[in-house]
C-alpha cells in the first residue's frame, strides 16, 4: 500500500481510489475517521489508521456502520472534520441515523460519508446503488470519475459540508476504489485542532438542548435551503464538464467509472467528432442549469451509468419541467434497454449501445480472437471452484454441522450471515447454509423459526455468524432469542479477525485500528451474562464439536450459543509454521473403491488435497496444504497421515 | 426376490427406511457415509457407487441360505429347527466372579476369556452397558475387559461397525459375540470376503446369542428413562418363559414390567427374522428354561467344539445334558419364530413366492409354511 501521508505537494503518486479518498480527507484536515470494514471500501480506513497517530488524527474500526457514522457526527458537533466510510450495505445500516442527522444538521466540523458500491456484487450480497439513498434523504452527492477526482472531491466535500451545514456524501464503485492511477498531491494542513462542543453558540445545526426545539417540519424546510445552496455550488463545479463537438449526433451523460468506459468507447469507434460526453461529478442535487445548457448538443441522449437509472431519471424529471416549447430529445439508456439494468458496465457494452443507436456496425475484432483469448487464459489458470482456504476452520465447522444435522435427523436448518462462511451456501460448506441476507439476519431469522413449535415445527435451527458479525448486528437478535425463548443455537465462527475484508481487528481481538492494545470484549462472557448457555468448541476436533452440537440440539429450549474458536488460517499462517506435515499413504488410500468413494477430494474438498486420476489415489498438494491435519480425521482408511512438523 | 447387489441409496430405500434394519452395523464402520446413531443408520453424504458392500452384507438384503450354509458348514441350509448342530448341552462357568456378573451361566464370558488366554484370538468384539445404560460395542483384550461386557443389554447394538473399523492391513485375530442377524451378516462376508478392511479370515470365533427380538435403542431407551432411575440399575433381564417379564435390578430391589408393555419397543425387523439360535455362529448360547444359572449351548462348528473341549478340560466350564423336554421346547420356540417370520414376510411382500431377503429352497419354504 502507498503511504498516503507523503508530504510532497505537486508530485504525483500511484494510488488506488480508496487511498486517493483517504489522502483527500487528510488534505482536508480531518481529525476523525470511523469505518466498518466492507469490500470495496476497506482500504480507506486501511490506509488512514496506520498513519493516524503520526498525523495527529483519530481513526477507528467501529463495530458497525451506524456507530461509525454517529461517532463521526459527534466529532463534527465538536468542530472536528470527520469522515465515515463504508460499503453500500452499510449505508442502509446508517440510514435511520442519516434521516435524522440531515434534519438536525451537522456541527462546525465538516462531515462526509463515503459509500463504496459494488456493481455486479463481486464481493457483496447485493449490488445496491446508494445514489438513490442520497436523493431520498436529501444529501448532496458527488461521484469521482478519476483517481485525481477521488482525492480532490473528498477534500472539497468537507468545505461544502461546512458551507451548507449538512452532511455530504461521496459515492465510489469497485473499479475506482480498487484500481490504481496517478494522483497529484496537494498540501497537508499543519494547524492544530481543538475540539469543543459549544452548546450555546453552535446551535445553528445541532439539535438545540436549551432552547425550544425547532419543529422537524421546519427543519426539513431548512434542509431544502441547504440543498439549494449545494446545487448552486454544483452549477459551477469543475467536476462537471463536457467533451465533444458543439453539435453532436449523440450526447452521452455519464458519471463515475462509466466516464472512463464512455471515453474508451467513443475513441474505439473513432466518433470523437460525432459523439459528445457530458461528465457529471456532482450528481445530487442535479446541476440543472449546467445540464440544460448541454442538452441541446444533440437530439439523442444516452445515459451510461451502472446499476440504477439515477442520472437518467433525474434528467428526465428535469426535462419534464422545461417550458413546453423546449426541445425534446430522445432518451436512451436502461429504460430503452440499450444499457444493462444490472451488473457492471465496460467499454464493450457502451460500444454496443452507441453502435445500435447510431446504426453503425462495429466489429471489435475477429470473433475467433475472443474465443482464443478465453481458451488461452483458461489454460494458464487452474480450474478451482469458490472454496474455503486450505486449513480454514470454517470447513471443519461446516463438516461438523453437516454431520450433526444428519445424525440428529430432524432436517435441521442453518441460517447464514455475511462473511467468508457465506460460501457454505455452496459445496465449500457442503451446502449447509440456507439463507443469506444482511449482517445479523441469520440470527434474526432463526428467532422466527425457533418460535414455531406451536405449529408443529421440529427442525433444529442453527444460525451461523462470524465474530465480527456477532458484534456488528447479532447481539440484539441473540437477546431477543433469550428474552422470547426462541429455540435456536447461535454458532459464532470465531476466527479472531474480520477475515473476509482483510483481517481488521474487532472488539474481540484486543487491538484497535491504530494498532494499540485494548480491552478484549469476551463474547462468551457477554453471552453468558445474557443468560445463554455457551459452549466453546475447537472445530478441528470434529468429533467433539459434532457431539456438542448434537447434544445442544437435543436439549432444545431457548437460544444458546456455540462458539467455534480457531484462528483464521491466513492469520495463523503468517505467525507460525504449519503444525503438521501431511501426506497420503498410497498403499492405504483406496480412492474410488467401496469404503471411501473419494471422500476427501469429492466431498471434503480442501484444496490441499488433489485427486491423481492416473494412479487413482489422492495426494497432498504440498504448496497449498497448510498442515492443519483435519483431513486425517475424515479419511476412513487412515491413509492421510500427519506428523508433527 | 431381487438378488442384485446395489448401492447405499437402495439400502436406504429398501431396508433402512422400510424399518427392516436390524442395526447389526455391517454397513457401517468401513464406510464414511453410513453411520449408526441412536438406533438408526444415517447416510451422511452421497456415495456414488452403484454396488456397495453395505448392501451386499446387510442381513436384510437377499441371502442365499444354502450358499452361506455351504460356506461355513459344508452342507446346504439345515431343515432342523436349530440349524446345523454338533451338540446341544447346558453349561455354566466355574468362575465365581463371572457367575456373579454374567447374565445366566456366564458361558459367553468364559469362552471369550479362554479364547483370548489361549491366543485363539487377540481381540474380542463385544457389547457392554455404558454409564447411561445404552449398549456400546467395545474391544476386549483380556479376561478383565471381557468381564466388563458380562450381562445382557436388550437394546440392539451395531457391533459390526467395530469389526469394520479394522483397516485392511490389520493382522489381529478376532472373536465376536453376535446376535443372529449379526452372525448372518458375518457369514455373508465369509461367503464373499469384503475388500478394504480386515480380512474376514481373521475372524476366528463367532459366539452367537439366542434372540427372540431386540429392543429399540431409541424408543425403548426413552421408556427406560421415563420409568426408571437409570443410574441405579445394575442389571436387565428377560427371564425365560413362562416368566413373561422384563426385570431391572437396582440395589433396592427388582422392578418388573410385563412383557406386553415392552414388546411395542422391539425393532420392527425382528418380526421378519427366522433365526432364534444364531444358526451361523461357531457356538450359540442362551438361557435354560427352569434351570437358573445355566446356559443352553449349541456347538455348531469344529472351532466351537474345540473351544468347548478346552473349556471343559481346563475346568473353566462345567457342563451337563440338556433335558429332553427342554430341547423339545427350544425346538418348538425356534420353529415358531421361523413360521411367524415367514408369515410376516409374505404379508409384506404380498406374494407367497417372494420371501424378500430370505433365499430358501422352495421345498424348505413350503415345509415351514405348511
Ligand atoms: C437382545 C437380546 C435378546 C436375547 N434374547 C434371548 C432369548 O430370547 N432367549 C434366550 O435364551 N437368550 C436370549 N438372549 C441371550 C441371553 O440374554 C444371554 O446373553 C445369553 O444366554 C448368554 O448368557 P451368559 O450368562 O453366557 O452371558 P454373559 O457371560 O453375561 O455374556 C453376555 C454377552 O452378551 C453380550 N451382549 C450383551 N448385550 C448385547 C447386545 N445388545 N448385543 C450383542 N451382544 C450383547 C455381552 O457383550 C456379553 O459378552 C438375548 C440376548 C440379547 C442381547
Ligand atoms: S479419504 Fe482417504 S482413502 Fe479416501 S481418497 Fe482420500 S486419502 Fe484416499
Ligand atoms: S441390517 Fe445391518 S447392514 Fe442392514 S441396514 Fe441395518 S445395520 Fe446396515
Amino acid at each position: 500500500m502507498a503511504t498516503i501521508d507523503i508530504d510532497a505537494p505537486g508530485t504525483s503518486q500511484l494510488f488506488i481510489g480508496n487511498e486517493a479518498i483517504a489522502r483527500g480527507a487528510l488534505e482536508a484536515g480531518i481529525g476523525f475517521a470511523a469505518s466498518y470494514p466492507g469490500t470495496p471500501s476497506s482500504e480507506i480506513m486501511g490506509s488512514l489508521a496506520p498513519i493516524a497517530k503520526k498525523m495527529g488524527i483519530y481513526a477507528e474500526w467501529s463495530i458497525n456502520e451506524k456507530v461509525a457514522m454517529e461517532a463521526a457526527a459527534g466529532a463534527s458537533f465538536a468542530g472536528i472534520r470527520a469522515l465515515a466510510s463504508m460499503k453500500q450495505n452499510g449505508v442502509n445500516v446508517v440510514s435511520d441515523f442519516l434521516a435524522n442527522l440531515v434534519i438536525a444538521g451537522i456541527g462546525k466540523g465538516g462531515l462526509v460519508l463515503i459509500s463504496c458500491d459494488d456493481p455486479s456484487a463481486i464481493s457483496s450480497s447485493n449490488e445496491q446503488d446508494t445514489r438513490p439513498i442520497a436523493k431520498w434523504l436529501d444529501i448532496p452527492l458527488v461521484e469521482p470519475g478519476t483517481f485525481q477526482e477521488a482525492k480532490d472531491m473528498t477534500k472539497w466535500l468537507f468545505d461544502l459540508a461546512e458551507k451548507t451545514g449538512t452532511l455530504c456524501m461521496l459515492r465510489s464503485v469497485t473499479r475506482i476504489a480498487h484500481a490504481r492511477g496517478n494522483v497529484k498531491l496537494g498540501e497537508l494542513p499543519k494547524k492544530e485542532q481543538k475540539a469543543y462542543f459549544d452548546q450555546i453558540h453552535d446551535l445553528r445545526n445541532v439539535m438545540p438542548t436549551t432552547f425550544m426545539p425547532v419543529p422537524s417540519a421546519l427543519r426539513h424546510a431548512f434542509l431544502h435551503l441547504k440543498l439549494d445552496k449545494a446545487q448552486e455550488k454544483f452549477e459551477s463545479s469543475p467536476f462537471n464538464y463536457y467533451v465533444g463537438p458543439d453539435k453532436a449526433d449523440l450526447l452521452i451523460i455519464t458519471c463515475g467509472s462509466c466516464w472512463l468506459y464512455s471515453q474508451d468507447a467513443v475513441k474505439a469507434l473513432k466518433l470523437e467528432d460525432k459523439v459528445g460526453i457530458l461528465k457529471l461529478g456532482t450528481l445530487w442535487p442535479l446541476p440543472e442549469k449546467f445540464v440544460e445548457k448541454h442538452l441541446n448538443k444533440s437530439r439523442k441522449i444516452l445515459f451510461v451509468e451502472e446499476i440504477d437509472p439515477f442520472l437518467e431519471r433525474s434528467v428526465m424529471e428535469m426535462v419534464a419541467n422545461l417550458p413546453a416549447d423546449s426541445p425534446r430529445p430522445t432518451f436512451y439508456g436502461k429504460r430503452s434497454k440499450h444499457i444493462n439494468a444490472y451488473g457492471e458496465l465496460n467499454p464493450d457494452l457502451v460500444i454496443k449501445a452507441i453502435a445500435s443507436i447510431t446504426s453503425i456496425t462495429y466489429q471489435p475484432r475477429d470473433v475467433e480472437y475472443g474465443k482464443k483469448a478465453e481458451e488461452f487464459s483458461k489454460s494458464s489458470v487452474p480450474e478451482r471452484s469458490m472454496t474455503f482456504c486450505a486449513g480454514c476452520p470454517h470447513r471443519a465447522t461446516f463438516w461438523a454441522i453437516k454431520n450433526a444435522l444428519k445424525l440428529d435427523g430432524r432436517d435441521g436448518i442453518v441460517t447464514g450471515d455475511i462473511g467468508c462462511y457465506s460460501l457454505a451456501l455452496g459445496p465449500a460448506g457442503f451446502f449447509q447454509v440456507r439463507t443469506m441476507h444482511c449482517m445479523g439476519a441469520g440470527a434474526g431469522i432463526a428467532n422466527g423459526l425457533g418460535k414455531l413449535g406451536q405449529f408443529g415445527f421440529n427442525q433444529p435451527v442453527l444460525a451461523v455468524c462470524g465474530d465480527s458479525t456477532f458484534f456488528h448486528a447479532t447481539i440484539p437478535a441473540l437477546i431477543n432469542g433469550i428474552y422470547n425463548q426462541s429455540n435456536f443455537i447461535l454458532v459464532i465462527l470465531d476466527n479472531n479477525a474480520t477475515a473476509m475484508t482483510g483481517f481488521q481487528p474487532h472488539p474481540g481481538t484486543g487491538m484497535t485500528a491504530m494498532g494499540e492494545p485494548t480491552k478484549v470484549v469476551s463474547m462468551e462472557a457477554l453471552c453468558r451474562s445474557l443468560g445463554a448457555r455457551v459452549e466453546i468448541c475447537d472445530p478441528f476436533d470434529l468429533e467433539s464439536t459434532t457431539a456438542t452440537l448434537l447434544e445442544m440440539m437435543a436439549e432444545g429450549g431457548g437460544a444458546k450459543v456455540a462458539i467455534m474458536r480457531r484462528e483464521c488460517e491466513l492469520v495463523r499462517g503468517k505467525k507460525e509454521k504449519p503444525p503438521y506435515k501431511v501426506h497420503v499413504d498410497p498403499d492405504k488410500c483406496i480412492g474410488e473403491a467401496c469404503g471411501c468413494d473419494r471422500l476427501c477430494t469429492r466431498v471434503f474438498l480442501c484444496p490441499g488435497l488433489v485427486w491423481d486420476k492416473k494412479v487413482g489415489k489422492s495426494k497432498i498438494d504440498e504448496v497449498i496444504c497448510t498442515g492443519c491435519g483435519v483431513c486425517t480425521d475424515i479419511c476412513p482408511q487412515g491413509a492421510i497421515i500427519k506428523e508433527a512438523a | 426376490m431381487d438378488t442384485k447387489v446395489k448401492g447405499c441409496k437402495e439400502l436406504l430405500n429398501e431396508v433402512i427406511d422400510k424399518d427392516l434394519c436390524t442395526l447389526c452395523g455391517a454397513c457401517t464402520g468401513g464406510c464414511p457415509y453410513l453411520v449408526p446413531y441412536k438406533g438408526k443408520i444415517v447416510l451422511l453424504d452421497n456415495c456414488t457407487l452403484s454396488e456397495g458392500q453395505c448392501y451386499k452384507y446387510c442381513p436384510r438384503t437377499y441371502t442365499d441360505m444354502d450358499a452361506i450354509s455351504q460356506q461355513v458348514f459344508g452342507v446346504p441350509y439345515s431343515e432342523d429347527e436349530l440349524g446345523t448342530t454338533k451338540e446341544v448341552l447346558i453349561a455354566r462357568s466355574t468362575d465365581a466372579q463371572i457367575k456373579e456378573k454374567a447374565q445366566y451361566g456366564g458361558t459367553v464370558t468364559t469362552l471369550l476369556s479362554l479364547a483370548l488366554a489361549e491366543g485363539l484370538i487377540d481381540n474380542a468384539i463385544l457389547t457392554r452397558t455404558s454409564e447411561d445404560k445404552t449398549p456400546i460395542a467395545f474391544l476386549a483384550q483380556s479376561a478383565e475387559e471381557v468381564l466388563q461386557g458380562a450381562g445382557s443389554n436388550y437394546m440392539a447394538c451395531p457391533i459390526l461397525e467395530t469389526y469394520n473399523h479394522f483397516l485392511k492391513d490389520s493382522n489381529h485375530s478376532l472373536g465376536i459375540v453376535a446376535m443372529p442377524c449379526q452372525a448372518l451378516a458375518l457369514t455373508k462376508m465369509k461367503k464373499e470376503p469384503p475388500e478394504n478392511r480386515i480380512s474376514i479370515n481373521n475372524v476366528k470365533l463367532v459366539i452367537g446369542l439366542f434372540c427372540t427380538w431386540a429392543l429399540s435403542p431409541d424408543g425403548f431407551y426413552q421408556f427406560l428413562r421415563e420409568n426408571l432411575d437409570l443410574p441405579r440399575v445394575t442389571k436387565f433381564d428377560i427371564p425365560p418363559p413362562p416368566a413373561n417379564r422384563f426385570d431391572a435390578y437396582t440395589p433396592s430391589g427388582k422392578i418388573s414390567f410385563p412383557l406386553e408393555q415392552i414388546r411395542k419397543f422391539t425393532i420392527p425387523t425382528c418380526a421378519y427374522c427366522l433365526d432364534m439360535t444364531s444358526e451361523f455362529a461357531d457356538i450359540s448360547v442362551g438361557s435354560v428354561e427352569g434351570i437358573e444359572g445355566w446356559n443352553t449351548v449349541i456347538i455348531r462348528t469344529d472351532v466351537g467344539a474345540k473351544l468347548m473341549e478346552m473349556a471343559k478340560a481346563k475346568g473353566k466350564l462345567e457342563t451337563d445334558k440338556l433335558p429332553p423336554q427342554n430341547l423339545a421346547h427350544l425346538k418348538e420356540a425356534a420353529l415358531l419364530k421361523k413360521k411367524r417370520a415367514l408369515k410376516e414376510i409374505i404379508k409384506r411382500s404380498g406374494d407367497k413366492k417372494n420371501l424378500l431377503y430370505v433365499g430358501l429352497s422352495p421345498a424348505l419354504a413350503d415345509k415351514l409354511l405348511a
